[in-house]
């Protein structure tokens, strides 16, 4: 390994460091803030290397890896959910029965899983990194383990994983056998070399893999865990499934789609467009009467990955930049959202009853602001990131003439102003008695998560007002390829 | 030689497929140790000797092992022995036994036959697996490593014990660290 390709993966190495700083740190006995300070440095420090060493990508590490400005990007955007998804851990842990020191370290485990996705080139990493994330993410989803929900959370999500995982291999083996390569771009070449290109066994081999991708974005058909985990996974965890592990799996999807030119096989857009149309619907129509919030944001995360396949489905620029914008701006408002959900939670249970929302504006006047925020974002109402978000995926689906996918969008988009709007209205309904929550933590850390919160509403107004920084700085990555 | 391939194929197929259909953990465990050595033997006929022998090492050897030994563990006393004895019926290793007998029979003929592989291809050599995974591969080496940490760190939380007190007189105010 070169110096150059060594300083290019720093950052994950770094990534790497710091899930076995957390366990020394636990060694050594130390505290559970000392743990908490040090995981926040150490993202911050991860963040910061990957922006140093743009200057030296694109470099490949053959055969695995390839750290391109795309990767960067994605990598970037995986880091700053888990670097906010912590700051939230702290408040939420710190009051419930469990130890929290190990949760860090497979946090970061997962986080190295999911950003070592968007620097793969080759089956080995995809696969490796992916049982990484999902590993992590069993111990995570049931990690408060004496309560029912989590332990039934945890085991679905075990054994659906488990299953995709076997459907994946499965998958890769089919196209290693058609084309004798594992590497996503050899794999065409060999391919045009050797056989006709609608071989069944490579359409089939990918296809099958993207029921894993499909299961790992929770896209209708492959969507039957994704409530159930929402709603038993810790408020954090699922802010962290909602986010960085749906960021990581799009952007190997993406970089798959890329290099093998999935969109250039009619029968990929077709299944494509096919899946994307049923999410739209099946996750907004689900989400309608739903009476729980963690189930509603589940149900509306598998709607929102439908809106995101219609900007993946052209596989031009445009597309790519829609995408990570769409992403971003996603996560940042989930984040805000469950952010909230996590602040509200008492010791005893999550605030996930749509009950316990009931006149919040009255109570605490910021939550409720956040939230509503979030949820307009959510439902894409202009001044918010989500309207622009949706603005350029309809744009680079318009462009490339996707008028069947564009349609469902909208009219998708109109039903679930029903229930976003629904959830608003009880926020400014008529208080309860209003009971007084003490808060026995240190007062900066609730601080220093009230803080997080603002920030997130700045960045969602910031994003939905002025997108033109953010957006160059994307194309300016997207260059280093 | 490919007919070796086949049978060991069809052996493992047929294993798996009782090791799913049996309702005592022993009798499925038992079939799945089969399983694994059909595997192994496709690879051995696939010219893969190093990871054949590791599939035993591993799976049917250190991993399925473990699990009977906890099995039996889970019911250790007089009654269960002698229930045992009379479970062990020949209809229960018989089965396993006779697959792995035509298992045996079969690396018998292999190394008889003295060039390593049943198929055309090469045969892999441990130097060759050793080269690789210490040379392009050593990165997702690294990753494996992880990838076992993350199992391990999450396989301790879950399994964790909380101290049970029977009495309240014996319960103390410090709570685990």
């Amino acid at each position: 390994m070169s110096e150059l390709q060594f300083q290019a993966i720093l950052p994950f190495v770094l990534l790497a460091a710091s899930s076995i700083v957390v366990i020394l740190l636990i060694a050594f006995r130390q505290r559970h803030t000392v743990i908490q300070v040090t995981g926040f440095l150490m993202m911050c420090l991860v963040v910061f290397t990957m922006w140093q060493v743009r200057t030296v990508l694109p470099r490949a590490l053959p055969p695995l890896f390839l750290v391109d400005g795309f990767a960067a990007i994605f990598t970037g955007m995986i880091v700053f959910s888990v670097l906010v998804v912590g700051l939230f851990s702290f408040v939420y842990f710190e009051e419930r029965e469990e130890n929290p020191r190990e949760y860090y370290i497979l946090l970061f485990l997962a986080t190295l899983g999911g950003a070592v996705l968007t620097i793969s080139k080759h089956f080995l990493s995809f696969f490796l990194a992916l049982e990484l994330l999902s590993v992590g993410l069993y111990a995570l989803v049931g990690y408060l383990r004496y309560r029912n929900n989590a332990i039934e959370a945890g085991m679905k999500y075990l054994i659906l994983a488990a299953l995709s995982s076997a459907f994946l291999l499965f998958g890769m083996a089919l196209v290693y056998m058609e084309t004798g390569s594992m590497d996503f771009a050899f794999i065409v070449q060999r391919l045009a070399a050797t056989r006709p290109a609608n071989s069944v066994l490579f359409i089939m081999g990918i296809s099958i893999m993207l029921v894993a991708v499909g299961f790992k974005l929770a896209l209708v058909p492959f969507h039957l865990w994704a409530a159930d985990v929402y709603q038993g996974a810790p408020a954090p965890v699922t802010a962290f499934i909602a986010t960085s592990s749906k960021i990581a799996v799009f952007a190997v999807l993406l970089r798959l789609s890329q290099q093998i030119g999935l969109q250039q096989f009619p029968v990929f857009t077709t299944i494509f467009s096919i899946v994307a149309i049923a999410s739209m619907i099946t996750g907004n129509f689900l989400a309608l009467q739903q009476q729980n919030v963690k189930r509603l944001l589940a149900y509306s995360s598998i709607a929102h990955f439908g809106y995101l396949l219609v900007a993946f489905l052209p596989g031009n620029t445009a597309g790519v930049e829609a995408t990570i914008f769409y992403l971003s701006s996603y996560s940042i408002t989930l984040l805000s959202a469950l952010g909230v959900i996590t602040v509200m939670s008492t010791r005893e249970r999550d605030a996930e009853d749509i009950a316990d929302y009931r006149g919040l504006f009255w109570r605490y006047p910021a939550l409720a602001a956040v939230l509503s925020i979030a949820l307009f974002s959510l439902a894409g109402i202009p001044l918010t990131a989500g309207f622009l978000a949706k603005f350029f995926v309809l744009a680079a689906g318009v462009q490339a003439n996707l008028w069947l996918p564009v349609t469902v969008l909208v009219l998708a988009s109109v039903v679930s102003l029903y229930f976003y709007l629904r959830i608003i209205s009880t926020l400014f309904a008529d208080a309860p008695a209003a009971e007084e929550r003490k808060h026995t933590l240190h007062p900066f850390f609730h601080f220093a998560t009230y803080a997080t919160l603002w920030v997130m509403l700045f960045l969602l107004c910031w994003l939905g007002v002025f997108p033109g920084m953010f957006l160059a700085v994307v194309r300016d990555f997207l260059l280093l390829r | 030689m490919q007919l070796l391939f086949y049978i060991s194929s069809f052996i493992a197929l047929l294993a798996t497929v009782m090791v799913i259909t049996r309702y005592q953990p022993i009798h499925a465990l038992l079939y799945l140790v089969v399983s694994f050595l059909a595997v192994a033997m496709i690879f051995l006929s696939l010219g893969a000797p190093f990871v054949a022998v590791l599939e035993v090492i591993i799976y049917a050897g250190a991993i399925m092992v473990l699990f009977i030994f906890v099995v039996m563990m889970l019911n250790l006393d007089k009654e269960t022995a002698a229930q045992e004895r009379k479970w062990l019926t020949p209809k229960v290793w018989l089965g396993p036994s006779l697959l792995v007998l035509v298992l045996l029979g079969e690396m018998i003929v292999l190394l008889l036959k003295g060039n390593g592989s049943a198929l055309p291809g090469t045969t892999v050599p441990p130097r060759a697996v050793a080269l690789s995974l210490y040379g392009p591969y050593l990165i997702a080496v690294e990753l494996a490593g992880f990838l076992l940490m993350a199992g391990i760190v999450g396989a301790a939380h879950i399994g964790q014990h909380k101290k049970k007190h029977l009495h309240r007189f014996l319960e103390e105010k410090s709570t685990i660290p």
